[in-house]
């Protein structure tokens, strides 16, 4: 009895919780995945419910759109895209239709849900396909009477072209095998018709990424009107126009823009920066005095000449100065002007009294330095005192 | 031997020039000459950091032993070497680093992340408007030297 409870499970990795579990088959029973997986059907529900609006509704499907209309199986894996399909997710439609996903729909359910009362809602019935199926066709010839007169009224498309030629000449041989395609589900056993309509559907999605000349004439000329009429005004690959980096015109206007937006933005940004600057920081006016008199020379107008003043020297509180900073360059300017002097001094001094060597006498500091040890107030009154 | 990456002032015109030039940023100056290893260490420092602080602060060395630098050896009050003194939009900083003299450091710094700290504590006190910032490195990391009056 021991040994039956201490059965070991394998490690296997629960799609719906996402991590790997030893639990074996009793996993699905625990509420923390019933929980998650009930999240999780509903999401794909949600994904489910927007395919079923198409099938009710079926819209064409532009190639710009075809993007935005990816679905992603999460009982077979795989990704559907809609590329070159002519209806809004034609693709997604036959896929959750077909028998290969009614299975992987059972064996999910079977591996991961308690109940498998929910199959039927990931699925669409062959009956509704073929109703689909049919609308398309039916919305696609419509289509096609109206949209002959457009098509005659489009630019110089070359695909268009093309297209409005072949549409003519082709478009009653091209009914009749849709019609075949349709009739046939009808007629035939659920499973084969399905088989036979999955893969004649397939055929004829294949043929049209292959072929644009095989396409539906209705379909394809509504498609390529629509992006016709998007690329009227610009041109595009097909007729020949350049691209739009290399448009001469365009790259100039482009250009100059972008020149008056630089010097705009030069001339912007230094009062935008500034004002972002803490106007309290160190040394801000000078700061804001500096970077106009940089904008001035920069322009031309020469105000250079404040800059390279000899004499000048930069705001700096000296080590052995109390007092302000300007006493400090002061101080220091004193300083050198006494050095000046005695240099001027001695150099007239040895020129006068060539003969005779006399000591210049040191003007480093105006007064001897007395150098004393500290004695305290207190030390000095006794001292006195004494 | 120059240093590839940070410029070498021998003329009072060109710090003049630097000085003025910098403008929102921390400049350092070195005052050194290239034959001590302290101040050869200290290069090694600044080089290496110069690009990690460029954004706030420019690293300039200046050798001291050039004729027309004495002034500014003179007005800084520079007795030892390396000395390093920072300036932001042309006013001195200064650095209250537990030693005797605040308005330079003097010495190597220990490693690069101790320069990038105080450049930053300086940018940040004189953004705030101060002129004196307090150093924040550990006193043992900050080098200790006897700071004589007229050699006494």
């Amino acid at each position: 009895m021991e040994e039956k409870k201490k059965k070991k499970n394998e490690f296997e990795f629960c799609k719906v919780c996402r991590f790997h579990h030893d639990h074996g088959p009793r996993h699905k029973y625990f509420p923390r995945h019933k929980e998650l997986l009930s999240a999780f059907l509903n999401r794909f529900r949600s994904k489910i419910a927007d395919v079923r609006f198409f099938l009710k509704n079926p819209s064409f499907l532009r190639p710009q759109e075809e993007s935005q209309n990816r679905v992603w199986c999460v009982f077979c894996d795989e990704d559907i895209v809609e590329l070159g399909s002519s209806f809004a997710c034609s693709k997604a439609i036959n896929h959750f239709a077909s028998s290969e996903h009614h299975k992987n729909v059972k064996q999910f359910l079977w591996k991961h849900g308690p109940s498998m009362d929910c199959v039927d809602d990931f699925k669409i019935s062959d009956a509704d396909l073929a109703k689909w199926v049919r609308k398309c066709t039916a919305l696609g010839n419509r289509d096609a009477s109206s949209c002959k007169g457009q098509l005659s009224g489009t630019s110089s498309d070359i695909l268009n072209n093309l297209e409005f030629e072949r549409t003519e000449q082709v478009q009653t041989n091209y009914i009749n095998p849709n019609d075949l395609n349709d009739v046939k589900p009808l007629l035939y056993n659920n499973t084969n018709e399905y088989q036979i309509s999955h893969s004649g559907v397939t055929h004829y999605g294949s043929h049209l990424n292959v072929d644009a000349s095989h396409l539906p004439p209705g379909v394809i000329g509504m498609t390529s009107s629509s992006s016709s009429h998007s690329s009227d005004s610009i041109g595009n690959v097909h007729s020949g126009a350049p691209p739009p980096w290399l448009n001469p015109n365009a790259g100039s206007s482009y250009s100059g823009q972008l020149n008056q937006t630089d010097m705009t933005g030069v001339q912007e940004n230094m009062p935008a920066k500034t004002s972002k600057l803490n106007p309290h920081r160190v040394g801000a006016a000078w700061a804001e005095r500096r970077k106009i008199e940089m904008e001035m020379e920069k322009r031309g107008l020469a105000s250079s000449s404040s800059n390279t003043d000899a004499d000048w020297l930069p705001n700096f509180g000296r080590v052995w100065q109390s007092g302000t900073r300007k006493d400090s360059r002061k101080e220091f300017e004193k300083e050198k002007r006494k050095l000046v002097v005695k240099t001027v001094s001695r150099s007239t001094e040895s020129e006068e009294r060539k003969l005779v060597k006399t000591e210049s006498v040191s003007m480093e500091s105006e007064e001897p330095v007395q150098i004393q040890p500290y004695v305290s107030k207190r030390a000095r009154r006794e001292k006195s005192g004494e | 031997m120059e240093s590839i990456l940070l410029p070498t002032l021998t003329k009072k015109e060109e710090i003049d020039r630097i000085i003025n030039n910098t403008i929102d940023k921390v400049l350092v100056l070195r005052f050194g000459r290239l034959s001590d290893e302290n101040c050869l260490l200290l290069d090694d420092i600044l080089e290496k950091s110069a690009r990690d602080v460029s954004k706030f602060a420019t690293v300039a060395l200046v050798d001291v032993d050039s004729d027309q630098v004495q002034v500014y050896v003179n007005y800084f009050d520079i007795t030892l070497f390396p000395s390093t003194i920072f300036f932001f939009n042309a006013h001195h900083m200064k650095l209250d680093s537990g030693t005797a003299d605040h308005t330079k450091w003097v010495g190597k710094f220990h490693e690069k992340q101790d320069f990038i700290d105080v450049v930053e504590v300086i940018f940040r006190g004189a953004m705030k408007g101060k002129m004196i910032v307090h150093c924040p490195l550990p006193p043992e990391r900050i080098p200790k030297y006897q700071l004589l009056y007229k050699d006494v």
